[in-house]
């Protein structure tokens, strides 16, 4: 609270001054701009007016939060938004893309991803709305998401986001012979953590074996010199009509926002974690403090899929959290470290929900333009991917020294 | 050493011969030093042929990823070393302290960068040997640091040694990978 307090005092400040103010309208329309979501605008008088719309709108519903100290600090923090131009230049969004007769069936979702201060972009994102319809969610379709940091190249980042949701596909597809001992709800769970569980398995197998042309190692022609690859997290998210089931490798994270309260769903693998701690140890390494307690002193995630030189003290395994939907679930926010270093995941939960909310005013320019697209009048794509683009620029503004993707999973609307 | 019954041309007072020989550090007060041995199953040449790169590190160290040098293989030549994301360092600067073509060592010492190994002097040595009746490699290599505040001795020789395993490792699966192109090129 006492940071949020110096943060906002620190913003007012900066909001009396003219110059900062002409800077920030800047920033903020290159960032709308970047976020790719829709054309831009046709004029510069229009700009303007947008902008200015779009910056006075949030002081109406923050008034009549003045208790929401979390969300007083919205705009002191948006204002204080301080992306380097190469940065800038590098940002990537993806906005969804709607299909008319399948859009009901379909979760609404934005994402962002950025390489922000970092040297490069190790991240990666991967979403498969309507993976499959396997048997054990009684053929009716699920919705994969996942979020993937790399670390030492982008290598294995980028063959999970190809290539782990065709393994869970292809898991779900399996019909194997499992045992049907409990009840019906043991017996889903049971064989959706199986299916996360391998298909997590097979790609840190795949990682560890893959040169960097891609090719698997036996197969490739490359100059074998090249072939140490290093690592990245990995955490995904299945949607069902009834539960969420994430599995988690290494320290990004998942977190629900249920009736306003920010829940983990997963639990981020730090050396330092003390269960992760006497597993390294158990399997003969150790935790050193280099620049922050890392495995043998050189990794600062104690999980991750590859690393081949440091296993078995990194691990592939995930950890699996299978939790049914109520209706209370706002959203789910699925994000790299470059974000959660900054934002604890109460204030990200606070933050996507308010921008999810459907009396959020008609005048911010997003939503306009959305319903004008939009034939159906009661979606509103344009709100997650608000949220998504919101986070990440709060993220930066605080100074967020590396990549940061951001999935956020509109819940209420999202009935499939 | 070698528990698993593996016979090898080398023995412990070998071993130690060669480290007497070629692995003579100063240590001062406050540094800490020690010594890894790896047994490869690959010849010499090709295991020299990878250590000896001064100009190109990142062929077996999997936490480099590019390497400048200025001016030519020779003894004071400087390069410098960008680290992969996501381990404590971005950069290094290292000088070439000694290249035997002939007794095959490499020595060099770290004179600059972000990370926290001070003072920092390394010697890589390779030794023909016979594993299991076939020509091997037996790797010996040393290294002296200050211990940075805030670590013990003891941590600073295990952080060390952590990132020279991980090199001699990778280090051993391109020699022997070569090592089986090598054979199959030779029986075309």
């Amino acid at each position: 609270m006492t940071e949020i307090y110096r943060t906002i005092s620190t913003g007012r400040g900066d909001d009396v001054s003219p110059t900062k103010c002409r800077e920030r309208r800047r920033r903020r329309i290159e960032m709308r701009r970047q976020a790719a979501v829709f054309g831009e605008p046709s004029s510069s008088r229009n700009r303007d007016r947008t902008d200015m719309e779009v910056y006075s709108s949030f002081d109406v519903p923050l008034r009549k939060q003045a208790r929401r100290s979390e969300i007083g600090g919205l705009p002191a923090d948006i204002g204080g938004f301080l992306a380097p131009p190469a940065a800038s230049s590098c940002q990537k969004s993806e906005a969804p893309v709607w299909k008319g007769e399948e859009t009901e069936d379909e979760p609404l979702y934005g994402i962002v991803s950025v390489m922000g201060r970092s040297r490069k972009m190790e991240d990666s994102v991967t979403v498969k709305p309507n993976l499959c319809k396997p048997e054990v969610n009684r053929q009716r379709p699920v919705h994969f998401f996942a979020v993937y940091d790399g670390h030492g190249g982008s290598q294995v980042s980028t063959l999970c986001s190809t290539t782990m949701h065709t393994f869970v596909k292809e898991e779900l597809e399996q019909n194997l012979e499992e045992e049907e001992e409990g009840s019906e709800n043991d017996v889903v769970e049971r064989k959706w953590r199986g299916v996360m569980k391998r298909s997590f398995k097979r790609m840190d197998e795949m990682a560890t074996s893959t040169c960097v042309c891609g090719t698997s190692v036996p197969l490739c022609n490359c100059d074998p010199r090249e072939a140490a690859i290093s690592g990245s997290t990995a955490v995904t998210a299945v949607l069902t009509h009834d539960h969420i089931i994430v599995a988690n490798t290494g320290d990004s994270r998942a977190v629900l926002c249920r009736n306003g309260m920010a829940i983990p769903l997963s639990n981020d693998h730090k050396p330092d974690r003390p269960d992760e701690r006497a597993r390294i140890e158990a399997a003969g390494g150790r935790v050193l403090v280099v620049d922050g307690a890392r495995v043998e002193g050189i990794l600062a995630t104690s999980r991750a899929i590859g690393d081949r030189y440091l296993k078995p003290m990194v691990a592939w395994e995930p950890e699996v959290t299978f939790m049914r939907r109520e209706s209370g679930d706002e959203c789910l926010v699925l994000a790299s470290d470059g974000l959660w270093d900054v934002l604890s995941s109460q204030l990200a939960c606070d933050i996507a929900r308010f921008c999810l909310r459907e009396e959020t005013p008609s005048s911010l320019d997003l939503n306009r333009m959305a319903q004008e697209d939009d034939n159906d009048g009661e979606q509103n794509p344009s709100r997650s991917v608000l949220a998504a683009t919101l986070l990440t620029r709060l993220a930066l503004g605080r100074q967020s020294s590396d990549n940061i993707s951001v999935v956020v999973i509109d819940l209420k609307n999202s009935s499939q | 050493m070698e528990a698993n019954g593996i016979e090898n041309l080398t023995n412990p007072n070998q071993e130690r011969e060669f480290i007497r020989r070629h692995h003579k550090h100063e240590l001062v007060d406050n540094q800490c030093s020690s010594t890894l041995v790896k047994h490869i199953n690959a010849p010499v040449h090709i295991v020299w042929s990878l250590v000896r790169r001064f100009d190109q590190p990142q062929k077996y160290k999997p936490f480099i990823s590019r390497c400048v040098v200025k001016g030519n293989m020779e003894i004071g030549t400087v390069r410098e070393v960008d680290v992969k994301s996501g381990l404590p360092a971005t950069r290094s600067t290292e000088r070439l302290e000694l290249l035997d073509d002939n007794e095959h060592i490499l020595s060099i010492r770290i004179v600059g960068g972000d990370h926290r190994l001070k003072n920092y002097s390394s010697i890589i040595s390779l030794h023909p040997e016979t594993i299991e009746g076939r020509i091997g490699t037996l790797v010996i290599e040393s290294f002296v640091v200050d211990v940075p505040e805030g670590n013990t001795k003891d941590e600073t020789c295990y952080f060390v040694e952590a990132l020279i395993k991980c090199n001699l490792k990778s280090l051993a699966d391109i020699s022997e990978r070569l090592a089986v192109q090598d054979t199959t090129e030779s029986r075309v």
